[in-house]
């Protein structure tokens, strides 16, 4: 895969070679505008409308109460893993020229990702109040 | 090309600043994702019960945090406005013909929505402080505790 660098401020779409970059490229504008939905009001929500010194364990409780916070929470890690993974696969190969040590990295990333997935879904859907 | 249809195909905007908003918007993802993954830490702490939990959102609450917490605001508020101005350029027909506007338009957004946000972040966080820390408390006190004293 070539990324084109130019002056236009983001990268060009993959004009050329396998589709499965050009839906890449599409996702991370499709991700992009649900995670300014969620990720930015998972922000309001935590600093404008509460405030993080009032967070603790029976604000989470109360909130992780009704399933739609869990599955907006869901939403949320699993398109910010996404976005952010695929983001950063493309930032690895650009800056990473040796093709082993990038093959390495980007399997580093594959694996690290998938386990905090799992982790955040796992807490998501185990959570059981203790109050 | 059939992919070109999908993109906006006007002018070429050469300006300097959309080669900074390229290195912006990859150092403030990179940023993200490195939080996101403490942050998946922080929570699944929760499982634990409220003693760990709570314990560990303790080292959060102090004024060096806040200061944090206001960054990263910015650095998500930022990523999230100039993604949707690369979005509008992308895909809006003429989007890449009004290139100077948008950066303008989206610079102005974000100001608009950081500083309000931003002042309320300051403000509130030495109201609660004032209010939940033992008397006697002064502002200096709650600027410079690395760890509050309340629970
Ligand atoms: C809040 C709403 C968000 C919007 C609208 C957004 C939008 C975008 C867009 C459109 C791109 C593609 C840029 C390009 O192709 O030049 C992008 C790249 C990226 N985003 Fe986001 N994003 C958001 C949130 C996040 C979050 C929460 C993370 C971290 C987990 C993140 C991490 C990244 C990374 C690492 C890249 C790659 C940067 C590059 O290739 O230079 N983004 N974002
Ligand atoms: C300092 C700012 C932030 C605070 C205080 C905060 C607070 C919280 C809290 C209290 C929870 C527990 C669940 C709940 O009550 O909904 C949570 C979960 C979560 N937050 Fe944040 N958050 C912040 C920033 C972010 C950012 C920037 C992102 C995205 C990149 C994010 C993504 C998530 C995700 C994915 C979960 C679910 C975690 C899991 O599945 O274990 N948060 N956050």
């Amino acid at each position: 895969m070539k990324t084109q660098r130019t002056d236009w401020g983001r990268r060009q779409p993959p004009l050329a070679g396998s589709s499965f970059e050009l839906y890449a490229w599409f996702f991370m504008r499709v991700s992009g505008l649900l995670l300014v939905l969620l990720a930015v009001g998972h922000m309001f929500i935590m600093h404008v409308f509460n405030d993080t010194l009032n967070l603790d364990y029976e604000f989470v409780a109360a909130r992780w109460d009704t399933p739609y916070w869990r599955a907006f929470d869901w939403l949320l890690l699993a398109l910010s893993l996404l976005h952010g993974t695929n983001g950063l696969r493309v930032v690895l190969h650009d800056n990473i020229s040796d093709t082993t040590v990038r093959k390495l990295s980007l399997s580093a990333l594959y694996v690290t990702s998938l386990g905090f997935f799992v982790l955040g879904t796992y807490v998501i859907v185990a959570f059981v109040s203790k109050v | 090309m059939p992919n070109q249809k999908l993109v906006s195909s006007g002018g070429i905007y050469k300006g300097k600043t959309s080669m900074w908003l390229y290195i912006f918007h990859r150092v403030t993802g990179v940023a993200l994702f490195g939080y996101l993954l403490l942050h998946i830490i922080s929570t699944a702490l929760i499982l634990l019960g409220p003693e760990v939990y709570e314990g560990a959102e303790a080292i959060y609450k102090n004024f060096y945090f806040r200061v944090a917490e206001i960054g990263l605001f910015g650095a998500v508020l930022a990523h999230a406005i100039n993604g949707l101005r690369i979005i509008t350029v992308d895909l809006w027909k003429k989007g890449s013909d009004y290139q100077k506007q948008l950066n303008l338009i989206s610079l102005v957004i974000f100001i608009g929505v950081f500083v309000p946000s931003s002042y309320r972040m300051v403000v509130s966080y030495f109201d609660l402080c004032l209010e939940k820390s033992s008397p006697g408390t002064t502002v200096t006190d709650c600027i410079i505790r690395p760890i509050p004293d309340w629970k």
